[in-house]
């Protein structure tokens, strides 16, 4: 590798091959270990498309990386240089009026929504990583989160991307063409730049913390809250995973509404029960459960998933109100092949929000691998971005 | 308030700390994140990395699992193993001759230069 022309293009000192820097770049929060030849640092958009050109020019391939919180491998390289989007943290001016912002790929969500306050706006997509995660990694994944339940998906809430392709050239993508980065996990290019559509930040919180003695009253709590226009949030915990962050060992129910329509309006109380749901993942993982997956089933078949994760006690918890359910096993559990089979055998998605990245890569069906060639063949035909990722 | 640890919780790696380290958000490189050192902790790879860690604990008190950075017994295992930077050697030798980390001072004088780590 010519380290003397990619230092010419984004400066010495945003490059580095150090041992330190390669470890620590293997991986993401999936805990997927690759290899990592060399680390970049852009600190302009437009330093993009020289990476572009010069991974052309020295044959090797490049892996956008905003927080590195992935859990599918997503920004995992295979011997290849890790292009770490971490400084392009610029925010636009806040339109107020048309509830618009332009954000860089590298801004992170929690800082976004802190900027925002005061103007009384939020991205109102939320992901149990909001305090890390960056906006170019939740475009890219199409994260969903603990909101979904009223404000969709982060395709729900983008209204332009920018999109620096395989072969260097540049997109200003709206509309329907959108779907081409949106949750493509960078298999089409780097989401250099964003304009984000923001949502009024409602002026009050309340929630509902119920625990049940069976699933079918618990379904049945769910379907009322979700006939709730008020409702902001609906998130699941099954026994399991209720008393691993130190609640009664009961399947429960946490949900939010934008008004009062819960008994718990102290902010301090909501504060600490959110802290205590986004810590969830990291607190089984320490107990034991790393792999955590993220199937989406609608309806039915979802009632019959649960029951069996339940009964095969499996920590599981996620966002019901959308049908992401989150089933955390250990290293070598050999059921997470059966957790697919019956998800297959329900019509539902194998991945929710969390991506396909390396990880998911057995559970994709033709269908998804021709698209992903597609856009491969329109974006990137040299394979000079994230290789190797989706199919 | 920090409790004390009966046992350190390892890192899972899951990068929610990363926003409250003062040193991540300036320098926005993965090695200083508290996630980074843990994880070239974890190798044992005995770098001037950790010198740059303030042992400020910020990462403790928001992390999901109570994970310790433990900046000071892996500093000096690193220490241990030869790999110290100027300054750490400086001051610590000051210590030692002056009893305070500026070396030698006059009655009363304030020092010039702020040697740290
Ligand atoms: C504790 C925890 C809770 C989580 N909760 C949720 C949740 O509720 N909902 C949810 O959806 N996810 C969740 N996640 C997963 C993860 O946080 C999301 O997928 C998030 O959107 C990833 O953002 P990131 O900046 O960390 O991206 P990274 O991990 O850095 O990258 C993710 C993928 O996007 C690609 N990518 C990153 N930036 C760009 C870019 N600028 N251009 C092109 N491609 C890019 C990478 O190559 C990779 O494929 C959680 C993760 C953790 C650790
Ligand atoms: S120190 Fe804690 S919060 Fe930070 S990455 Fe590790 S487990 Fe997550
Ligand atoms: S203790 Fe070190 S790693 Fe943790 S937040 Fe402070 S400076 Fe960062």
């Amino acid at each position: 590798m010519n380290l003397a022309s990619l230092s010419a293009l984004v400066g010495e000192a945003n490059i580095s091959t150090t041992v330190e820097d390669r470890i620590v770049y293997s991986r993401d929060a999936s805990r997927l270990e690759g290899e990592c030849l060399a680390v970049v640092w852009p600190s302009h958009p437009e330093q993009v498309a020289g990476l572009v050109a010069w991974a052309e020019a020295e044959d090797v391939d490049l892996v956008p990386r905003g927080a590195g919180t992935g859990l599918c491998g997503g920004a995992t390289p295979q011997r290849s240089v890790v292009v770490d989007l971490s400084r392009l943290t610029r925010i636009g001016p806040v339109d107020a009026e048309q509830r618009r912002v332009q954000v860089e790929a590298g801004v992170v969500l929690g800082s976004l929504n802190r900027r925002l306050a005061p103007h009384g706006l939020f991205l109102p997509v939320i992901p149990g990583s909001h305090r890390a995660s960056s906006v170019g990694g939740m475009i890219a994944t199409d994260a969903a989160g603990l909101r979904a339940v009223r404000y969709g998906t982060m395709a729900d809430w983008v209204e332009e991307v920018t999109l620096v392709d395989g072969l260097g050239r540049w997109h200003h993508l709206t509309g329907e063409a959108l779907r081409d980065a949106v949750g493509r996990e960078g298999v089409t290019g780097f989401v250099v730049e964003a304009v984000l559509r923001l949502a009024p930040r409602p002026a009050q919180r309340t929630l509902s913390l119920v625990a049940f003695d069976d699933l079918a009253a618990l379904l049945a709590q769910r379907d009322r809250w979700l006939a709730d226009p008020r409702l902001t949030a609906l998130e699941y915990l099954n026994r399991h995973a209720a008393e691993a962050i130190g609640w009664e060992a009961r399947p429960h129910l946490l949900a939010e509404f934008d008004s009062d329509g819960g008994e718990i309006g102290d902010p301090d109380r909501i504060a600490a029960l959110w802290q205590a749901r986004d810590g969830l993942y990291p607190v089984l993982a320490r107990r034991g459960y790393p792999v955590i997956e993220d199937p989406q089933i609608e309806g039915e078949g979802m009632a019959a998933l649960l029951a069996w994760l339940e009964a095969e006690g499996i920590p599981t918890f996620g966002h019901l109100g959308v049908g992401i359910v989150h089933p955390c096993f250990s290293a070598d559990d050999e059921r997470v092949a059966a957790l697919y089979e019956r998800v297959a055998a329900e019509g539902g998605r194998v991945s929710g929000e969390h991506g396909i990245g390396l990880k998911k890569k057995a559970w994709t069906d033709a269908a998804f691998r021709a698209e992903v060639q597609r856009l491969k063949a329109q974006y990137d035909p040299h394979h000079r971005i994230n290789r190797g990722k989706l199919c | 308030m920090l409790r004390e640890l009966a046992e350190n919780p390892p890192c899972i790696e899951c990068g929610l700390c990363r926003e409250v380290c003062p040193v991540f958000t300036i320098l926005r490189q993965e090695r200083i994140s508290p996630r980074g050192l843990a994880i070239l902790a974890d190798r044992g790879i005995a770098s001037v990395v950790f010198y740059q860690c303030t042992l400020c604990r910020a990462c403790r008190v928001v992390c999901p699992v109570g994970h310790d950075p433990a900046g000071e017994q892996v500093r000096a295992q690193v220490v241990a193993q030869g790999v110290e930077t100027e300054a750490n050697r400086t001051m610590i030798e000051n210590i030692r001759k002056y009893g305070n980390p500026f070396g030698p001072l006059e009655e009363g004088e304030i020092p010039k230069t702020l040697t740290c780590c």
